[in-house]
C-alpha cells in the first residue's frame, strides 16, 4: 500500500519535472526560432543581462510577450477542458465542443465589426458573455431526454457551432476590411501579441487557475459520479455553477487574447488522467503545464508551415488535436 | 386515417411549395408581378421581364427546389441510420469534406473553368463519406461511433478551409460567400448538372423507406428480420452522400435544411418513412425557397448568403424542437 502510494508519487513527480522541462525548452525554441534566429547566448544575455541590440528588442518586445501569451492561454485551455471533463463526466466535453469558443468568437466579431475602438480589455467581457452563452445553450440541448451521452454533446455542440459560424461568416462577409484579420483571429492565432495583453490576460488566468485548485478536491468527487457525490454531502448543482464560472473566464479570456484555439483543452486532460490519475488536485496543475507546453510548441511549429510568414497556431493544435479526436471517437467517445 | 391526412398534407405542402415558386420568381432587384409570370410561364410574351424569369429567376427556384429536397431527404435518411434526430449532412463531416475541396478550387484555381467546382465539391463529399465509413468500422459501423468519427474529420476540415483562407486572403470573399451558401447566379448548367442526381437518387431513396423503418427497430430486430444491416446501412449511407453532396456542389455549404425539415415533418406525418421522406423534402424546399427569397428580397440589389437566412431560420426552430422532444433516443 505504502509501496504503491510512494510509486504514484515518483510517477507525479516525474511528469512535472519533465513537463517543466519540456516547457523551458519550448520556451528557448519560441524565443530562438523565427524569422530572424537568435542563438542561446544572446537569448540569455538578452534576458538576464539586459543587453541594448537588435535581437535583444525582437525577444523582449516580440517573442517573449508571444511564448507567455501562449503558456498562459494552454495553460488555461487545460484547464478549461479538464474542469467541464470532471463536472461533465463526459470525455469529449471541452471548451471547442462545448460552443465556448464559438460563443465567445461570435461575441468578439460582433464587439470588433460594431465598435471597432475596442480596448482587448473590453473585449474579454463580451468574450465572457459569449463563452456563457454558447456554452449554456449546448449543456442545456445535450442534456434534454435525460443524461448527456458523449454522442449527444458532440452533435449538439457541433450543431450549435455551426449556428454561431453562420452568423461570423455573415458578420465578416458585410465587413469586408477587416476580413484577413479577423479570419486569422478566428483560426486562433498568437503573434504580434505584446506585454499589453499578457497584462489582460494574466489576473483572469489567475483568478481561473486558483479558483480551480481551491475546488480540486470537489472536482475529483463530482468526476466519480453524481450519487458518490450526493453522498458525501456535495452541493452539487451549485457547485457545477461555480465550475462553470471558471471555465467561461478561463476559456472566454484566451478566445479574446488569442482567438477560438482548438483541441487543447480536449487532449490535455486525456493525456493528464493517463498519466497522473484522477486526483485532481494533481490534475489541474498538470493539465495547466502540459497544455502550456503545447500550446508554445505548436506555436514554434506554426512558424515553419509557410516560413517565414506566420500561420495560425489553431491550425497546428488542430492537426496534432484532430487525429486524436478521432482516436476517441473510434472508441465511441468512452 | 393516417394515410389521409399525410395525403392532406402532402398536398397541401405541394401547394405551398407551388405558390412560393410563383412569388419567389417575381422577388429580386426587379420586382415581377405574379401574373406576368403565369403568363410567362403559359407561354406568352411579356417583353423585358420574360428574359428576366427565364434566365435569372427560374433557373435559381429550380435549383432551390432541388436542393431542398436533396439536402432534406438526405438529413432524413441519415437519421434514419444513425438513429439520433441530431444528425444531418452538415453535422457529421460531409458538408465540410465538400467545403474543403471547393475551397482548394477556389482560392488555389480561381481561373479553373466553372464546372470544375462542383465536381471537386462532390468529390470532396464523397471523400469524407469513404474514410468515415473506414474509419468508424470495427465490427461493423456503431450509428454513434459514425457521428462522432464524422464530426471529427469535419473538425480537420475545418482547420485545412481556414489555413487556406488565412494563407490566401484575395480569394477570401469568393470562398466565405460559398461556405455559408447562396443560389447567387445559379444558371440553367448548374441545373442539369445536378438534376440526374436528384432524380435518379430521391425515387431510389422512397423505394427504401421500409428499410429505414425496419432500421429504426434497431439492428437486432432488423436482423431478426432478415435484413443485412451493415450493407443496408452502408447503402443508405451513400445514397444520402450523394443527395448532399450534389446539393452542396451547386450551392455551397447551405445549413440547417437537412437537420430541420426532416424534423418538422417528422412532427407533421411520424416516423414513417414512406411518408416522412417526401414530406421532408416538400419542406426542405420551402425551407430553400424562403431563405433565397430573402436573401435576394430584403436588400436588393445586395445579395445576402441564404445559408445566412436557412441558419437564422434553422436554429432557433431547432432549440425549440430540443425543447419538446423531451425523451430522445
Amino acid at each position: 500500500m505504502d509501496n504503491q502510494y510512494n510509486k504514484r508519487k515518483t510517477k507525479q513527480f516525474l511528469v512535472f519535472a519533465i513537463g517543466f522541462s519540456l516547457l523551458i525548452l519550448s520556451f528557448f525554441f519560441s524565443l530562438s526560432v523565427g524569422a530572424s534566429s537568435i542563438d542561446l547566448g544572446t537569448i540569455i544575455h538578452s534576458l538576464f543581462l539586459g543587453e541594448e541590440t537588435q535581437q535583444s528588442r525582437i525577444i523582449q518586445s516580440l517573442r517573449l510577450p508571444r511564448a507567455i501569451v501562449g503558456a498562459i492561454v494552454g495553460a488555461n485551455l487545460g484547464i478549461a477542458g479538464a474542469i467541464m471533463q470532471a463536472i461533465t463526466k463526459n470525455p469529449l466535453a471541452s471548451p471547442q465542443i462545448f460552443g465556448v469558443n464559438a460563443g465567445a468568437s461570435l461575441m468578439v466579431v460582433i464587439a470588433v465589426v460594431l465598435m471597432p475602438s475596442f480596448s482587448p480589455t473590453n473585449l474579454i467581457f463580451f468574450a465572457f458573455l459569449g463563452a456563457a452563452l454558447g456554452g449554456s445553450i449546448v449543456y442545456y440541448m445535450a442534456s434534454t431526454g435525460g443524461g448527456m451521452t458523449p454522442i449527444k454533446l458532440a452533435l449538439a455542440g457541433i450543431t450549435v457551432h455551426m449556428f454561431l459560424t453562420a452568423m461570423i461568416e455573415g458578420l465578416i462577409i458585410f465587413h469586408e476590411h477587416s476580413t484577413e484579420d479577423i479570419l486569422f483571429w478566428l483560426a486562433g492565432a498568437i503573434d504580434g501579441r505584446t506585454w499589453d495583453h499578457v497584462q489582460v490576460i494574466l489576473p483572469w488566468a489567475l483568478i481561473g487557475i486558483v479558483g480551480a485548485m481551491v475546488f480540486a478536491k470537489q472536482l475529483t468527487i463530482l468526476s466519480l459520479g453524481d450519487d458518490m457525490a450526493r453522498g458525501l454531502g456535495q452541493k452539487i448543482a451549485l457547485f457545477r455553477i461555480v465550475a462553470s464560472v471558471f471555465v467561461i473566464i478561463l476559456a472566454g479570456s484566451s478566445v479574446a487574447i488569442a482567438g477560438p484555439i482548438g483541441f487543447i483543452g480536449l487532449i490535455i486532460p486525456h493525456i493528464v488522467r493517463k498519466l497522473v490519475g484522477v486526483d485532481y488536485r494533481v490534475v489541474i496543475p498538470a493539465s495547466a503545464l502540459l497544455g502550456a507546453v503545447l500550446l508554445v510548441l505548436s506555436d514554434v511549429i506554426s512558424r515553419f508551415i509557410s516560413f517565414p510568414a506566420e500561420s495560425p497556431v489553431g491550425i497546428v493544435t488542430a492537426l496534432i488535436g484532430g487525429p486524436f479526436f478521432l482516436y476517441l471517437a473510434r472508441k465511441g467517445g468512452q | 386515417m393516417q394515410n389521409k391526412k399525410g395525403l392532406y398534407i402532402l398536398i397541401t405542402l405541394g401547394l405551398v411549395v407551388l405558390v412560393l415558386s410563383v412569388i419567389g420568381t417575381g422577388i429580386g432587384a426587379v420586382y415581377i408581378p405574379p401574373y406576368e409570370i403565369i403568363s410567362n410561364l403559359l407561354g406568352n410574351d411579356i417583353g423585358s421581364n420574360q428574359l428576366i424569369i427565364q434566365n435569372y429567376r427560374l433557373p435559381r427556384i429550380v435549383i432551390a427546389l432541388l436542393v431542398g429536397a436533396g439536402l432534406s431527404v438526405s438529413g432524413a435518411v441519415l437519421q434514419g441510420i444513425i438513429r439520433n434526430p441530431l444528425a444531418s449532412p452538415d453535422v457529421i463531416g460531409i458538408t465540410k469534406g465538400a467545403g474543403l475541396s471547393a475551397a482548394i478550387v477556389i482560392i488555389l484555381f480561381p481561373k479553373a473553368p466553372i464546372f470544375v467546382l462542383p465536381v471537386a465539391a462532390f468529390l470532396g463529399a464523397a471523400c469524407i463519406a469513404i474514410l468515415l465509413y473506414l474509419l468508424a468500422y470495427k465490427n461493423g459501423v456503431k450509428p454513434s461511433t459514425l457521428s462522432l468519427v464524422g464530426i471529427a474529420l469535419g473538425a480537420i476540415c475545418h482547420a485545412g478551409i481556414q489555413y487556406l483562407m488565412v494563407k490566401f486572403p484575395l480569394e477570401v470573399n469568393a470562398a466565405l460567400v460559398w461556405l455559408t451558401g447562396s443560389l447567387w447566379g445559379k444558371s440553367w448548367d448548374d441545373v442539369w448538372l445536378l438534376l440526374p442526381w436528384i432524380l435518379i437518387l430521391l425515387p431510389v431513396t422512397i423505394i427504401m423507406a421500409v428499410k429505414l423503418d425496419i432500421l429504426n427497430l434497431g439492428d437486432d430486430v432488423a436482423e431478426g428480420l432478415g435484413e443485412r444491416v451493415e450493407v443496408m446501412r452502408m447503402v443508405l449511407l451513400f445514397i444520402a452522400v450523394g443527395l448532399a453532396g450534389s446539393s452542396v456542389a451547386i450551392v455551397g455549404s447551405l445549413g440547417f435544411v437537412g437537420l430541420i425539415a426532416p424534423h418538422i415533418a417528422r412532427r407533421l406525418v411520424g416516423n414513417k418513412h414512406h411518408l416522412l421522406l417526401p414530406v421532408s423534402a416538400l419542406l426542405g424546399m420551402v425551407l430553400v425557397l424562403i431563405a433565397d427569397m430573402l436573401a435576394r428580397g430584403l436588400m436588393p440589389p445586395v445579395e445576402i448568403p441564404a445559408g445566412i437566412f436557412t441558419a437564422v431560420i434553422g436554429a432557433p426552430y431547432f432549440l425549440y424542437l430540443l425543447r419538446k422532444m423531451q425523451s430522445t433516443p
